[in-house]
């Protein structure tokens, strides 16, 4: 028999569910099967189960007289009713998540029970790949996390949550509202995209930022090949599987919901900016160092500066201003209208923060409605979530609505359906960031003498004066004003379930998403900045794209001769992933009221674009689990994948096995008490990664459009089409590989009481997909990507969670979940042992961030700063045992660097690595005290050991770099000749290779931190005083996020967070130029059950 | 139990099978690359012009502007083909510009501290050999083109193959006088392959001009297209970087009593205010240029020079960014006694400038006798600057004491001709200006060389005075009326003036004066707060003879500096003669004592090492296999 996939039959019919919004499913399956046996009756034993901790019903408790097969469920309400051989027989209740509960009859004939949620005992059960197993039965390295801690942290999206929760997975982020966070499981694997995948309700996405954190009901991370490599091709970055919420019987209503107040958390001088009349004395100071005799139009040609009263007209005094004369049109439309503007713009000589002007504080609501219920044969969930989260910085937000409806229905006995679907609706406006460009670069680099405003009120900015040609950022961020964005998501799945053959279940699960976007934006001509944008621009564009995958499995699970647990899982899946984009712009607005602006109205030309996408990956997988008397485990998975990426090597190849020991149930254990469990695994397996290669790399292709192959070949205005090859192909590229061994240990002594999780692993990734650079005689059609580089990763994993009962009403938990990785280049291709990431204004050839064979990915590089030359016998002293020059333009208070290769000079060869962003450590701290009804909770997240290169000195340090603010630094702290315990070096008007012309050791700083993430007290109110007002459960807390960070870095956030593209890992990692920082937040909110 | 067992079996089978059953699934697997087209496509009459129409659209060399982090396409600038950095700022005609901190890689390679890890000479090759491949698709490509009568005759395709070898012809010449050993790939050659620098490719140069000087029509259907005689100029100038003096002068005795221009125009030299006037381009003068489009309709500066928009006054109409500042050097030289230069002692005493001076305060431009060519070259203060009004001077300089009171002035455009020929539509200004690659005057003076070289004084004085004598047009030089268009206020006395209330900066032209006036601020009724500007004292003659061969060569050498100042020749042409050595540190030493900050103070020219730039570092390093380089370094890096 083949397994085959018929096209047509797939794409019309499954295309058009998807676009309506079909979904889901969740894997709660594996019910258990009870064979209840007819017995002599003797005594009849009836009662109610509850759970412990809410009080409610239990619907489907197993309920066995021990020793014997007799045995019975709870039905609906939660009630059971069993006839028992003797009335001194025991009863064992036991129920998937909660402890088993063994109870004596001792002759009664109402017995209740209340049972507790197993968290200790790993009875609980874990979803992953395709399945379920119990935490104890397994031998892969997969994390679960707590889902409810991880909701106390006030987010928008799980990911952001995720952070510290989960040991192995390293998370950073920016403080911009709806800013999705690189997260990074175990280390970075390859030179490209590092992301997850990630699973929600068995389907596998890229994208989890819409889905609602509330929905969540449970979240694992899958870290090594034995866990993950069910996953193949998509598995090398590790796999994230999200389960969300299902109804259970019994109505229930929660209503939850917080508000926050943000503050920016610099009150201060975030970057140490220097006042007017510093910036003044440090360029009279820089003159005079250079031996030029300092000169402004702005500040006179004193021996020391004046301040001007007005910027523009640059140095005008008091009264020698006609304000009369003032015009300026900030909406003009005529460019020629500019030459005309007299702007008039008073000095600010206190000093403009611009900080503070851009961050403010700011507020965020959330609000969440679950209804859930259900009977015995259907159950639902709905929720509605609203979340608006402004940003500290201007303009910036992110308003979401989110709707979620689960169902799950059984047929009859033997066949279940459900679905899941979640339609987000978002607005997300972010600013850019980590970019000199950008608003939070414009705030160390705008000097401090413009004001925000001109006389007239409108925005003022360093036209006409000597003052760099940074923009005004409240401007900046103010003329987003008409920009619109709205993003809508439907994701889902919907489900089918067929047991058959008694052991056998037939899944088919079919989900997705349909997602679009749209956005418009406005460009306003600048007349404030000595280099404006003079044309007033509209563009609008849209995008939507569509990702289905379509899964079916075989499971046939069985327990053979008491003994032998057997799970056997097949599977077959297909998915694609289609999309197209489109968009515009136009320009010359007769009024910018942004009503009346659209493409068509413009008198300007129009431009247009569009491009599309399609992929698509075909695979068959299969798993075989098998658990001898719960002590040996075995497991084995192999998946093979067919990807379009690929021509010649379209199909791979992903095998896994790994073993497990629990040595607690060895009968030589049995007397050891205080161990509860102990168990031991290995797995071994292959993971891929098809990410980093584009969809058309196995072709050769010729192409052209109007900016780089279009000419003027008539010598007229019109562009004709010219074609040129725009790519070269490699049809022989294949799939990464990611060799994993895991080697792990889980711990749990007295009872449940302390728990350790370890897992120590080895990735060896290869055949790496990098396109090296071509000899620039090949032309630049974009280079094929080809397998050559190879990155190891090596890693302990660690998680220690302890928990006390002091009294009845009073108990501590504690959790630590500690992520450490080393990380190193193996190989990049053949003849090249390094490729470079960012150089910023450092140009071409200077790089910042070196990834080099035997280092880390992006280390950090350049030359290393031994201290400062002194004297210029020094400086003698070196040439001469040179023999000529030792370090180019050497002079007495700049850089003396190191010779690293020590050949007794300077070059280009003695640059090396200055550190690298990755931390020694992570680790995450959770603390929660329950006291009666009092509840406090903290958590703590922590990275030790990574360094940030801090970009943003560059710009503030070193008076040549480009004109703009500069620090206190500057002026107060560098070299002069009677102050050679200096920080920054001599301040000169010309750069120097041997100042900031070039990559040194002067910015990298260490990154570590420690930062209270959140802390919550809480307060639920006990069932009698809510009896008055039916409710069933009140909870009000007040939080706090962010309240304080211990560290050593200078700039205002050492979580520096990523830019957004996809290969920022290997090339800006780490690298600060004005971050976004998180903001302190402090919240109250309420949980209310009806 | 067995029941399970047969379970087992059946789906371990399916699945096994499924496992490694390659048909499953494979269609579905197979997705086309979406927006792009294959080699088999492009291969016909159509894809062939189309792919010869992309090598023409590699002569701009930019694709994205960006800060040159060595991705295609970046650091329009570092790649620009009037080569105003390479050529100009080299060569001791212009300072970089802007400030000190500004694009720190110009000051290097200013200061003739270039290195092989230079980012901008890796740009620059990449850029160069891209235009190279893009011309070897063409001439690949065209053999699978079949002749059809009536579609695509074999004049056609000599045509395609003469035009794509043109300009791989181009190309490769920039490479040889930037570079000197460069691996020659052509369409037979696999350029995947790292290739050695060991072979001189002047002959290919020659072997591609000449083909296509054989091959291409006298008159074009497209100006923008070379004709036969631009490939019998660029094929001269071949021979004259090789000194083969006779073999030019051969052509020379063709192309200049014959030559025209791909459009038609008999070649001639135009009025000194149409050279470079992009509304009059495509002229008798141009023989060879590269296109430019403001009003594309593509939003971007892309077609409109981006290697040029650095190259603007400051806080000026023109926005950004006030790089390439003509030197005091270069003003200096147009100085002229009796009308003629001061061939060796144009630095004794130099033209007074306004460096140090506000544009508030009062300056009074120099007075002396002027090459009147100095004003259609330079901007400088007082003098109109086109239509855009007097020169202001310092207000339009961002760092006058790093890099000196001066503007480029050839590619800016009139004020009067903005909608059409400028594109506002980036940070930086765009404009439809043709970059000049080959110009007749240029042409005539280059034949001047080669005469003089060849012993015939007499038809190089011809040459030579035939490019003085369009300058000594009066009718086209720099006049005060030009301040007309835009004036604050035409008026006709002084009372008139001062009555009026302008804001500082504004320009009035008085008709009873004949002079521009501007108001500084203060005060507009107080006339010491007015400059006056009058036109400056040109005066230019023809020469007599050239005296003897040496003196002749020094005249035309210079007449060169006159007549082709900042167009991007001067550097090439000092290697060319072999003087650059003597003329670059003599540059450096008079002009870094008036800009001790700058790199040119600190700057060498080392014989032996800066006639050429180091081969890119980075290009020997992707040429490495099996640890030896397939390129070699050149002497002195």
């Amino acid at each position: 028999m083949k397994i085959k996939v018929d096209n047509s039959f797939l794409e019309m019919p499954l295309r058009f569910l998807t676009k309506v919004g079909m979904s889901m499913y969740l894997v709660l399956f594996l019910c258990s099967v009870v064979n209840a046996q007819d017995i002599q009756t003797v005594h009849e034993v009836s009662g109610t189960v509850t759970d412990a901790s809410d009080g409610e019903t239990l619907l489907g408790v197993n309920i066995m007289v021990v020793g014997t097969t007799t045995g019975t469920t709870t039905d609906m309400e939660g009630n059971y009713s069993l006839s028992v051989p003797s009335t001194d027989s025991q009863l064992r209740f036991s129920f998937i998540g909660y402890q088993p509960v063994v109870v004596n009859v001792e002759g009664r004939s109402t017995i209740d029970v209340e049972m507790e949620i197993s968290a200790i005992l790993g009875e609980d059960i874990v979803v992953t790949g395709y399945s379920a197993q119990r935490r104890i039965d397994l031998t892969g390295s997969i994390s679960v996390a707590d889902v409810p801690q991880m909701q106390k942290i006030a987010e928008s999206s799980v990911s952001r949550q995720l952070q510290g929760q989960v040991s192995g997975v390293t998370v950073s982020q920016s403080g911009q509202p709806g800013d999705e966070p690189s997260v990074r499981i175990r280390g970075i694997g390859n030179f490209g995209n590092v992301s997850p995948l990630y699973v929600v309700d068995g389907v596998p996405t890229s994208s989890i930022g819409d889905l609602n954190p509330r929905d969540v009901e449970s979240l694992q991370v899958l870290k090594d090949a034995s866990a993950a490599s069910i996953y193949g091709a998509r598995a090398s970055n590790g796999v994230i599987i999200i389960t969300t919420k299902q109804g259970r019987p019994g109505l229930r209503v929660s209503f939850d919901s917080y508000v926050g107040y943000e503050t920016p958390k610099h009150h201060g001088n975030a970057f140490n900016i220097a006042s007017p009349m510093e910036m003044a004395e440090l360029e009279w100071l820089a003159y005079n160092n250079s031996g030029l005799t300092p000169s402004s139009s702005l500040y006179g040609d004193g021996t020391t500066p004046q301040l001007p009263d007005y910027i523009a007209p640059a140095g005008a005094m008091e009264g020698e201003v006609n304000h009369d004369d003032y015009y300026v049109n900030p909406y003009y439309t005529n460019t020629g209208d500019l030459g005309n503007f007299y702007r008039i713009t008073r000095a600010n000589k206190q000093g403009t923060n611009w900080f503070q002007e851009i961050f403010k504080p700011a507020y965020t609501v959330n609000s969440n409605l679950a209804i859930s219920g259900g009977t015995d044969d259907a159950s639902y969930m709905l929720s509605l979530n609203y979340i608006n989260q402004e940003g500290t910085l201007l303009r910036t937000y992110n308003e979401r609505y989110t709707l979620r409806v689960n169902t799950q229905f059984n047929l009859n006995e033997n066949i279940r359906i459900g679905q899941n679907a979640s339609i987000a609706v978002w607005e997300n406006p972010q600013s850019g960031s980590l970019d000199q460009g950008t608003a939070t670069g414009m705030v160390f680099r705008q000097q401090p003498i413009i004001p925000v405003y001109d006389i007239a009120g409108n925005f003022a900015g360093n036209f006409g004066a000597p003052l760099g040609n940074a923009s005004n950022p409240v401007a900046q961020r103010e003329r987003t004003m008409n920009n619109t964005g709205e993003n809508n998501r439907i994701f889902g799945n919907v489900f089918a379930e067929i047991d058959f053959l008694e052991s056998v279940t037939f899944r088919s699960n079919f989900g997705g998403s349909y997602a679009t976007s749209n956005w418009s934006w406005f460009q306003f001509p600048e007349y404030e900045n000595a280099e404006n944008a003079v044309v007033n621009l509209y563009g609008d564009g849209a995008w939507n794209g569509t990702n289905w995958t379509w899964t079916n499995t075989v499971t046939y699970t069985d327990l053979l001769a008491d003994v032998h647990n057997i799970t056997v899982l097949l599977g077959t899946e297909a998915n694609e992933d289609t999309g197209r984009e489109r968009g515009g712009t136009r320009t010359d607005y007769f009024s910018f009221n942004p009503n009346y602006v659209n493409l068509s109205n413009g008198a300007g030309d129009p431009t247009n674009y569009s491009w599309q996408y399609e992929n698509a990956l075909f695979s068959i997988f299969g798993r075989a689990e098998y658990n001898y008397d719960n002590r040996y485990l075995l497991n084995a998975t192999v998946r093979r994948d067919g990807s379009s990426r690929f021509l010649d090597n379209r199909y791979g190849l992903f095998p896994s096995g790994s073993i497990g020991w629990r040595i607690s149930e060895e009968a030589f254990m049995r007397d050891v008490n205080w161990l509860t469990n102990l168990q031991l695994r290995a797995g071994y397996g292959v993971m891929g990664n098809q990410l980093n290669v584009a969809s058309d790399n196995a072709y050769s292709l010729f192409g052209g459009n109007q900016l780089s192959t279009f000419y003027p070949i008539t010598g007229g205005p019109t562009i004709f089409q010219g074609f040129a090859q725009t790519r070269i192909g490699n049809p022989g590229a294949r799939w990464e590989e990611s060799h994993t061994m895991n080697i792990g240990v889980n711990t749990m002594l007295f009872d449940g009481a302390l728990e350790i999780d370890m897992d120590f692993y080895k990735n060896d990734v290869r055949d790496l997909l990098f396109n090296p650079e071509l000899p620039g005689q090949a032309g630049l059609a974009s280079q094929p990507y080809v397998n050559v580089g190879n990155v190891e990763n090596k890693g302990l994993d660690m998680s220690i969670t302890g928990r006390r009962d002091i009294s009845q009403d009073f108990n501590i938990n504690a959790t630590v979940n500690f992520t450490t990785y080393s990380n190193e280049v193996v190989k990049i291709a053949e003849g090249v042992d390094n490729f470079d990431g960012t150089s910023r204004r450092f140009g071409s050839g200077n790089p910042i961030v070196r990834n080099q064979v035997g280092w880390p990915i992006s280390t950090f590089f350049g030359y290393k700063i031994e201290g400062f030359w002194n004297e210029q016998s020094e400086i003698d002293q070196a040439n001469a045992s040179a023999g000529g020059v030792y370090q180019e333009e050497a002079a007495p208070g700049r850089f003396r660097y190191a010779d690293v290769n020590g050949d007794g000079r300077i070059t280009a060869d003695d640059r090396t690595r200055l550190g690298d962003p990755h931390p020694d450590f992570t680790y995450g701290l959770d603390l929660t005290v329950n006291y009666k009804s009092f509840d406090v909770s903290a958590f703590f997240y922590g990275s030790q050991g990574n360094d940030i290169w801090n970009q943003v000195k560059w710009w503030t340090d070193f008076y040549p770099s480009f004109q703009g603010a500069k620090s206190k630094t500057a002026l107060y702290n560098s070299w002069t000749p009677d102050n050679h315990d200096a920080k920054a070096p001599i301040q000169e008007n010309a750069g120097s290779t041997a100042t900031n012309l070039v990559p040194n050791s002067y910015y990298v700083e260490d990154g570590s931190y420690l930062r209270l993430r959140t802390i919550q007290v809480g307060y639920t109110f006990t069932p009698d005083m809510l009896s008055y007002v039916g409710l069933n459960r009140l909870r009000v807390y007040v939080q706090a996020q962010n309240l304080f960070t211990i560290t050593n870095y200078s700039g205002p956030d050492p979580e520096v967070g990523n830019t957004q593209s996809a290969n920022a890992s290997t090339t800006s990692f780490g690298v600060d130029e004005g971050t976004y920082p998180a903001s302190r937040q402090f919240l109250f909110g309420f949980n209310l059950g009806f | 139990m067995k029941n399970s067992k047969n379970v087992i079996i059946i789906l371990a089978v399916i699945f096994i099978t499924g496992m490694f059953t390659k048909a499953c699934g494979d269609e579905f697997l197979t997705r086309p690359a979406m927006g792009s087209l294959s080699e088999d496509v492009v291969a016909d009459r159509n894809g062939v012009e189309t792919l010869l129409i992309g090598a023409y659209g590699a002569l701009s060399q930019t694709g994205n502007q960006g800060w040159g982090d060595g991705l295609p396409g970046d650091g329009a600038w570092a790649v620009c083909p009037s080569n105003w950095l390479y050529g100009s700022v080299l060569g001791t005609e212009a300072h970089k510009g802007s400030d000190a901190g500004d694009q720190p890689q110009m000051n290097t390679l200013g200061g003739m501290n270039v290195s092989p890890s230079t980012g901008f000479i890796n740009l620059k090759w990449r850029g160069l050999y891209e235009g190279i491949a893009r011309a070897n698709s063409v001439l690949s490509v065209l053999p699978d083109v079949p002749i059809s009568e009536g579609v695509f005759s074999e004049a056609d395709k000599a045509r395609i193959e003469a035009e794509a070898r043109f300009l791989r012809g181009h190309f490769y010449f920039e490479l040889k006088r930037f570079y000197n050993n460069v691996p020659w790939i052509d369409e037979t050659v696999d350029a995947l392959t790292p290739q050695p620098n060991d072979q001189d490719i002047w002959p290919n140069i020659e072997a591609d001009f000449q083909f296509a000087y054989n091959n291409l029509p006298a008159v074009q259907g497209h100006a923008g297209r070379p004709n036969s005689w631009a490939a019998a100029s660029y094929l001269a100038k071949t021979y004259m970087y090789q000194q083969k003096f006779s073999e030019a002068k051969a052509l020379y005795d063709q192309i200049i009593p014959n030559g025209n221009t791909s459009n038609g125009l008999a070649y001639d030299l135009v009025p000194l205010d149409q050279v470079h006037n992009p509304v009059n381009k495509n002229n008798a003068e141009s023989v060879f240029a590269i296109q430019a489009s403001a009003d594309d309709g593509t939003g971007t500066i892309q077609n409109a020079n981006p290697g040029m928009m650095l190259n603007y006054p400051y806080n000026s109409p023109f926005r950004c960014c006030g790089f390439y500042q003509p030197t005091l050097y270069l003003v200096n030289s147009f100085q002229t006694v009796d009308g003629k230069p001061l061939i060796n002692d144009f630095l004794s005493t130099p033209v007074k400038n306004d460096l140090g001076v506000l544009s508030s305060e009062n300056f009074e431009p120099y007075g002396g006798a002027l090459d009147p060519r100095l004003d259609w070259t330079v901007g400088r203060r007082g003098v109109p600057f086109h239509d855009w009004g007097p020169h202001p001077g310092q207000r339009w300089v961002r760092d006058q004491a790093y890099s000196g009171p001066y503007a480029s002035k050839k590619h800016i455009w009139w004020q009067k001709d903005d909608q059409d020929v400028n594109n506002p539509s980036q940070w930086a200004p765009g404009t439809s200006y043709n970059i000049p690659i080959i110009r007749f005057a240029d042409v005539l003076l280059m034949a001047a060389e080669a005469e003089i070289e060849t012993g015939n004084l007499s038809q190089a004085l011809q040459y030579i005075n035939r490019v003085r004598e369009r300058a000594a047009d009066e009718s086209a030089w720099v006049k005060n009326e030009f301040n007309r268009g835009y004036a604050f206020e035409i008026v006709n006395s002084e009372a008139e003036m001062l009555a009026l209330e302008p804001t500082s900066g504004s320009w009035v032209v008085r008709e009873d004066t004949g002079t521009t006036f501007v108001y500084l601020g203060g005060g507009a009724t107080d006339i010491t707060n007015w400059n006056e500007y009058s036109e400056p004292n040109y005066n230019i003659a023809l020469y007599d003879d050239l005296g003897n061969q040496q003196q002749a060569r020094e005249i035309v050498r210079f007449e060169r500096k006159l007549e082709l100042a900042l167009e991007g020749h001067r550097y090439f042409d000092m290697v060319r003669w072999g003087v650059a050595e003597e003329e670059i540190n003599e540059y450096m030493d008079y002009e870094g004592d008036f800009f001790p900050a700058s790199y040119i103070n600190e700057g060498q020219f080392t014989p032996n090492k800066n006639e050429y730039f180091p081969i890119p570092q980075r290009q020997i390093d992707l040429s490495t296999v099996g640890g030896t380089p397939a390129l070699q370094q050149n002497t002195g890096y």
